[in-house]
């Protein structure tokens, strides 16, 4: 690849070649620097034992919080939960996500206006939506139980039942965030160059050969980046379960940010909500930092390969 | 072309039909509710049958609420003026900060490029609660609690690594042919990457920005907890409605419509860059 | 004002006229109801500022509050005239919505913000404000004389909800103790108590229940009698807030506590006991047996909304909840209140009751001023205004309930309100045992019962491990 600052510019202020990119990205990062001294602070946090409604208790107990954690069944189960929600949300969003993405594919005025249209859950804001939905969800006046009830679902419950309150913030999460990875897939197929495709066409191979050989994997960099997204904040959800079931029932939805909300707002136990945060991070930055290694990666070769 | 047969039209006609319903019902739903009073909202069962009623829209937008428990002074014009304000205000700011420095990423290799790429995205991990009480404390010293200019600040967490991640892949999809014939031609750095670059890039530009202005919109806790009442969004300040007489569903259901409006006709606005724009590859085909 | 407006508002606080001949007496004059209520108590501030206390010291000064979407804000911000007038002091206010309320208060006086000097509280959130050094103790402005009014009257604020606003701060500390300090102050309270749809009643022949059985068989027999409804309404979502209500008020009434107390200080768990056992099972299958269907999600806003949209006939939870359900819903008016003793052999009620009150931030830069706002605002004279004109219910005072117009407000559109306010009012007191894990505990506490009511794990076994588990914690905070 051709370096474009190498040509000296002849005339006016120089700038040194090897300073400029620095000088290009450094307001970006003193920009966002600032929050590591509130994240290092945090990291101080959770290596103390911490409650504000205990001051005079407060004194370093360095790893204790985090070493609590391996005997701790809800700190456990909140984990299984946060990575089952993880999971189910992007797989069904990615999914759902791609279909919608490849029935629009083609541009014409109609596919256009219905995928702006599809954006509109998605401008709801989550902690909204969800007092909606939990409206709709309700057993007596809820539109959506109605509907329930008219294919035989008689007693459905939703949020309420320890069964399918998992189903049920899935499915709004999916509501909300589907249109995301939609809109990112959607640029992405309509951007693929079409010489493949022609002479896929022209050869006769079968489409579902097509799609598995050529769009797939040429989709894969889009896709690597709707997932790191979509993975990223779905592992930290915490408006929509909030405000469907604050947790419940029992310890069903107990994800990270709820348990470290509660722990902090409401028992004000600073020094376990800053280790569970700080697991919370390390586990976003294992995944994806995973993610960007392949990301590179595939771009490195599809440059390679055009 | 292949030719597409009636089965497969069919097929096609049926799965969009039912996505619309998915994703649209909900929205129609909120959109009928915006008009009722909560009376008929909370009918068993529901129903479309209904008086329709401005009355919602005209409490939003005089900040009178008439509930049972008397009168309330609600503020949501504010509140929306206030997210509109943040929202652009932080994408601007972003825009700033960001498209350098994606293009610095994307088309100057430079040593530890990616480490610090990956550094700038790694700001978005850090869970929101984790640096929310330092950053309190933090804000209050440094006089930047309860300031535009601090929200602003705190917004970029949100904006500025969507923004660099989305806008560097359009920046490496550009030909490198192209800037450097520009180059050669006699033109300084700055004006090859405004002449040449930016253009090439803009409808990826303004995809990221439409989204992180989405983001920024939909934000909850940072305003909540580092401003006080007037400078706070809509999506606190519709929980307003919530109130000791019941919640309000109608206008919650108003003011849902009233906040997606903006972003939608910006949406609509921008659909050309928002579908082609996103791609990265845009000028290779 | 003039003379003779001011002479029939005289006439009216004198009582030789009647509301309603006030009010048209001042329409006549070319004024509506609302003006007339703050011009009445406009002369109530009159005869205050006449009191010979200084209430101008503070002229000119700027008090900030916090405070909550509340029908109690909306009373304290609609007479602030009078306050200004009084004081010449200016007074600020923030207001947020009830659901991230208290994240914000709690975020304002961690970071240590001096924004705000005053603000709304409950008193369970002076267990955490209080230790953390967050808020200032008023036993020291209240029982200075050179500071407060003459005409504060601080006896006559009920005993029990002014007690339970007082606390040691040591873990497990009784409320209102000789050494307490008073953290907050009352501005009204709660009682839980019943309130049902008198037409489900009468239609379905059904009684009002007196103890926890026939609470658990009325509720069958209304969810019968409902048609596609619920029998009763209690609170269920995963938080602190499903305990405190109803819940709480009928086990207390069987003498159960949340913590057993010893004599060295320590805390350990006391819910496991027989008699507990017993009174959660018959809660449990009251709730599986006639509650909502999605219970597990209702807070107070869906136990009010079921009950005023029809969809209940009865609900167990905050008598000023059935308050505001009986105007402006489906059944408005159809709405009574019955004061309830779950336990058989109880003399009577012992409701565990919430209490919205005031506190003065220690972070305050201008706390004298702050005090001369805090007295007025739960003095005598603005609980009464409250209570006339607002909905400023149940007021904490003694006098506001011996107020013949308060209390023929309440009878005419509240039936069975009164009585059952004065049956339940000498056991109302906060039942909980103060100590800061209340939030941990009592979280844990309704996710048991969810597990519960879900069929997840039997009574005794869920509580069971409930009291193992709050014990581990005890111990591990270092107050077991």
């Amino acid at each position: 690849m051709a370096d474009i600052a190498r040509p000296k510019p002849r005339k006016g202020f120089r700038i040194s070649r090897g300073l400029l990119p620095y000088l290009l990205s450094l307001p970006a990062l003193l920009a966002c620097i600032g929050i590591l001294v509130p994240f290092f602070t945090a990291v101080a946090y959770s290596l103390q034992r911490y409650r504000l409604s205990q001051p005079w208790a407060r004194r370093w107990n360095w790893g204790e919080n985090y070493l609590n954690f391996l005997s701790d069944s809800s700190f456990w189960n909140t984990l299984k939960v946060s990575l089952t929600y993880a999971f189910l949300t992007v797989g069904v969003e990615l999914l759902l996500g791609l279909g919608i993405a490849l029935l629009l594919q083609k541009r014409s005025r109609f596919n256009n206006f219905v995928s702006i249209m599809l954006l509109m859950p998605l401008m709801t804001a989550p902690a909204l939506a969800s007092l909606m939905w939990k409206l709709m969800t309700n057993p007596g006046f809820g539109i959506l139980s109605y509907f329930a009830s008219l294919i035989g679902l008689e007693d459905f419950r939703w949020a309420s039942s320890p069964q399918t309150a998992m189903l049920t913030v899935v499915l709004v999460d999916v509501w909300v965030y589907t249109p995301f990875i939609m809109i990112l897939l959607l640029a992405g197929l309509r951007s693929l160059p079409q010489q493949p495709f022609e002479a896929a066409a022209l050869d006769g191979v079968p489409r579902l050969f097509v799609f598995w050989r050529i769009t797939l994997p040429m989709l894969t960099p889009f896709l690597l980046t709707a997932t790191l997204f979509r993975v990223i904040e779905s592992i930290q959800q915490f408006d929509i379960i909030y405000a469907m079931t604050q947790g419940g029932p029992g310890d069903r939805l107990t994800v990270f940010q709820v348990e470290a909300y509660l722990n902090f707002f409401q028992s004000t136990n600073v020094g376990r909500s800053a280790a569970l945060l700080m697991i919370l991070w390390a586990i976003t930055y294992f995944l994806s930092n995973v993610f960007i290694k392949n990301w590179l990666k595939l771009r490195e070769k599809q440059r390679g390969d055009i | 072309m292949r030719h597409t047969s009636t089965f497969e039209r069919v097929l096609r006609g049926t799965a969009i039909t039912l996505v619309i319903l998915f994703f649209m019902f909900p929205i129609f739903w909120i959109f009928l509710m915006s008009f009722q009073t909560n009376e008929t909202i909370l009918r068993v069962p529901p129903s479309v049958v209904f008086q329709p009623t401005f009355s919602n829209y005209a409490a939003l937008i005089t900040g009178k609420l008439e509930t049972a428990a008397g009168s309330l002074e609600i503020n949501f014009m504010r509140n929306l003026w206030n997210s509109l304000f943040l929202s652009t205000a932080s994408v601007a700011v972003g825009l700033l900060l960001g498209i350098p420095a994606a293009y610095a990423f994307g088309r100057l290799k430079f040593r530890g490029s990616e480490d610090i790429a990956f550094t700038l995205l790694s700001f978005r991990f850090a869970p929101p609660l984790l640096v929310l009480l330092p950053l309190t404390i933090y804000f209050q010293k440094l006089g930047l609690a309860d300031t535009y200019f601090g929200l602003i600040w705190v917004y970029q967490l949100i904006v500025l690594p969507l923004i660099l991640w989305i806008v560097r892949g359009y920046f490496e999809d550009i030909p490198a042919d192209i800037e450097y014939a520009y180059r050669i031609a006699g033109h300084s750095w700055f004006a090859t990457f405004r002449k040449v670059a930016l253009p090439l890039a803009g409808p990826g530009i303004a995809a990221a920005g439409l989204l992180a202005f989405i983001f920024a919109w939909n934000n909850f806790i940072f305003a909540l907890v580092l401003a006080s009442a007037d400078k706070q969004p809509v999506t606190v300040g519709a929980l307003a409605f919530v109130t000791a007489s019941g919640i309000q569903y109608g206008q919650v259901a108003a003011g849902i419509v009233l906040s997606i409006l903006p972003t939608f006709a910006l949406a609509l606005y921008a659909q050309r860059y928002l579908v082609e724009g996103l791609s990265l590859g845009a000028v290779k085909g | 004002m003039y003379d003779k407006e001011k002479k029939l508002v005289d006439a009216y606080l004198r009582g030789t006229v009647s509301r309603r001949s006030m009010i048209k007496g001042l329409g006549a004059m070319g004024m509506t109801a609302a003006t007339a209520s703050v011009l009445v108590n406009a002369s109530a501030t009159r005869a205050l500022a006449q009191n010979g206390f200084d209430w101008k010291k503070h002229s000119g000064q700027t008090v900030k509050l916090l405070l909550n979407k509340h029908p109690y804000a909306d009373a304290l911000i609609a007479n602030l005239d009078n306050f200004k007038e009084l004081t010449g002091m200016e007074v600020e206010y923030d207001v947020f919505p009830e659901d991230v309320y208290f994240d914000k208060v709690t975020a304002a006086l961690s970071s240590g913000s001096s924004e705000y000097d005053a603000f709304m509280t409950g008193a369970y959130m002076t267990w955490t404000y209080g230790p953390a050094g967050w808020i200032d103790d008023l036993n020291e402005y209240i029982m200075d004389p050179a500071k407060t009014n003459p005409d504060y009257n601080w006896e006559d604020v009920l005993e029990g909800v002014r007690k339970s606003c007082a606390w040691n701060g040591r873990p497990g500390g009784a409320l209102g103790s000789e050494d307490a300090k008073q953290w907050c102050i009352p501005l009204a309270y709660e009682q839980n108590n019943l309130t049902y749809n008198k037409n489900v009643f009468e239609r379905a022949g059904l009684s009002v229940p007196t103890n926890i059985d026939e609470l658990v068989e009325t509720a069958a027999a209304a969810k019968a009698a409902m048609n596609g409804g619920y029998g009763i309404g209690v609170r269920g979502s995963r938080s602190w807030a499903t305990i405190h209500p109803g819940f709480l008020s009928g086990y207390a009434n069987f003498g159960q506590k949340d913590l057993n107390v010893s004599d060295d200080g320590l805390l350990s768990a006391a819910m496991n006991t027989d008699v507990s056992k017993d009174y959660h099972a018959k809660w449990v299958k009251m709730i599986q047996d006639s509650g909502a269907p999605d219970w597990s999600t209702h807070t107070w806003y869906q136990v009010g909304t079921d009950v005023g949209a029809g969809k209940s006939a009865m609900m167990f939870d905050a008598d000023i909840l059935g308050y505001f359900m009986n105007g402006g819903t489906a059944e408005a008016g159809n709405l009574a209140f019955a004061p309830f003793a779950a336990n058989p052999d109880a003399a009577a009620p012992t409701p565990n009751i919430w209490i919205w009150a005031m506190s003065m931030s220690s972070f305050s830069k201008n706390k004298d001023a702050t005090w001369y706002f805090m007295q007025w605002v739960t003095g005598p004279e603005h609980d009464l205004f409250g209570a006339r004109e607002m909905d400023l219910v149940n007021p904490a005072r003694s006098s506001v309930w011996a107020d013949e117009m308060f209390r023929d407000k309440l009878a005419a559109s509240y039936p069975g309100y009164v009585e059952m306010h004065d049956v339940s009012a000498p056991g109302a007191s906060i039942k909980f045992t103060a100590q800061p894990l209340f939030f941990d505990l009592t979280t844990e506490w309704a996710a048991t019962l969810q597990k519960m009511v879900a069929r997840e794990v039997p009574v005794d076994e869920g509580l069971d491990q409930l009291a193992a588990s709050v014990d581990a914690q005890l111990k591990d905070a270092g107050l077991g």
